[in-house]
């Protein structure tokens, strides 16, 4: 799923429109392109099930928007989605690193300066977090 | 993967911005806007309409109406503010045009260079949702953070410096009993460090908080207290670099102000003196609040601005 997220957004870039209120995450390109390791994509042996580890539970995201929503001081009805860029909702540099530790927090994780520093949006940190969670498992 | 913006070139010319002098070297223009402070629908299409497309695009991307005027404020702060220097006649907010550099950071794209050369005029932006501020250099890095004074940290400020900052710095955080003058060191501190990240330009994976201390003059490790002694010399603040030996730190001067009483402003400059000298010029720094187009006030030397360190 990493690699064809990586594929969608490269496609999606190349079609850049100058129209307004497009919801097309300029930040998303840059850092896909500069990122060094994607989700892996792993086959668990024949007695399990096909197990792909890359995409969060829904539970996760929804974990995510309630603390950045917390952090961020945005009303309940705002709009925060696994799309949503933490920068356009608003959060500056130690926004971003208060909501990783409220999430490492939470999920009782530790995260990497140099990945928490990669992370901007929603769908991200989920992701990232689950494979964490995973991985501690 | 390059995304082309529109230029257009017609040079629109904007009366109502005043021309100012270039900086001299060692000496920062800053210059802010108050977001609360600009209320015309009118006004704030004037700015819109100097944006680029892919500027604009940005702005929308934001959610909700404060992001995203505060966005507008930013670009439009930046864009009249380097058009006032008049480089040359045919500057007008419109139609400068910026790059980045292979870290990312905004640099100004010289269109009329003469010698080829990168262009001499620097300048970087920070905002909160309460003030917008861009700071302007001839011929040094600069690198500018502006934090709200009163603003809450979630999380135990020792925790979090504990994961972030330098051992040096949690030590001096460590020794602040106060819990109120302990979170304000705390915003200074943080300040100070993304005025630095930001004036190297390599990004914040570029040089991680931790491997850098920012600390008092007079201090080595951390007993010092800066409450108490005011001597001016001892007040200035270096940076030691753990990653980089080369980095001197003479190489960066710092200056720390309070702003309308409500902001710590962070201003980090790169030293740019005669190498024979090698001597520490004093910063000169003019701060001017301004509204684009409207009005703007020369605020050195009044209540608005107060030198916490590193002005004399």
């Amino acid at each position: 799923m990493a690699s064809v997220t990586a594929s969608s957004v490269s496609i999606s870039s190349l079609s850049c429109s100058l129209k307004q209120n497009q919801v097309f995450n300029l930040k998303k390109v840059s850092f896909s392109v500069s990122r060094k390791s994607f989700p892996s994509l792993r086959l668990q042996p024949a007695h399990r099930r096909f197990h792909v580890a890359c995409a969060a539970k829904p539970e996760t995201v929804e974990k995510v928007c309630e603390i950045v929503r917390k952090q961020l001081a945005l009303p309940a009805d705002s709009a925060v989605t696994g799309e949503s860029t933490f920068l356009s909702l608003g959060a500056d540099s130690l926004d971003t690193v208060e909501i990783v530790m409220g999430l490492e927090e939470e999920f009782g994780i530790s995260v990497e300066e140099e990945s928490a520093q990669s992370i901007t949006t929603v769908q991200e940190a989920a992701d990232m977090i689950d494979k964490l969670v995973e991985k501690k498992a | 993967m390059k995304l082309h913006c529109f230029d257009r070139k017609f040079f629109h010319s904007s009366p109502s911005l005043t021309p100012i002098q270039l900086p001299s070297p060692m000496e920062t223009h800053l210059w802010y806007v108050i977001p609360r402070e600009v209320k015309s629908e009118s006004l704030l299409n004037k700015y819109l309409d100097i944006l680029s497309p892919c500027e604009k695009e940005n702005v929308f991307q934001m959610r909700g109406e404060e992001p995203r005027k505060n966005a507008l404020l930013a670009r439009a702060l930046v864009r009249t503010t380097i058009a006032r220097y008049q480089i040359n006649s045919q500057v007008s907010p419109r139609s400068l045009r910026f790059k980045k550099n292979i870290h990312g950071k905004p640099e100004l794209e010289w269109q009329f260079s003469d010698h080829g050369l990168s262009p001499p005029l620097h300048f970087n932006i920070s905002h909160t949702s309460s003030l917008v501020a861009c700071g302007v250099t001839m011929n040094s890095q600069i690198g500018i953070d502006v934090e709200e004074k009163h603003r809450t940290i979630k999380h135990n400020i020792l925790t979090f410096a504990r994961r972030y900052f330098s051992k040096d710095e949690v030590q001096y955080l460590a020794a602040i009993l106060d819990p109120e003058v302990q979170r304000q060191e705390f915003v200074k501190l943080w300040t100070l460090k993304e005025a630095y990240v930001k004036a190297l330009g390599r990004g914040f994976s570029g040089a991680p908080f931790k491997t850098f201390t920012i600390r008092y003059k007079g201090v080595a490790g951390g007993s010092f207290n800066p409450l108490e002694d005011l001597n001016p010399e001892a007040l200035q603040m270096v940076v030691d670099s753990f990653d980089d030996p080369i980095e001197l730190t003479s190489n960066w001067q710092f200056v720390l102000l309070e702003l309308v009483g409500s902001h710590y402003a962070a201003i980090c400059m790169e030293n740019n003196v005669d190498i024979e000298g090698k001597r520490t010029v004093p910063v000169k720094l003019t701060v001017w609040k301004t509204i684009p187009f409207l009005e703007d006030e020369c605020v050195s030397g009044t209540d608005a601005v107060k030198t916490v360190s590193g002005l004399k």
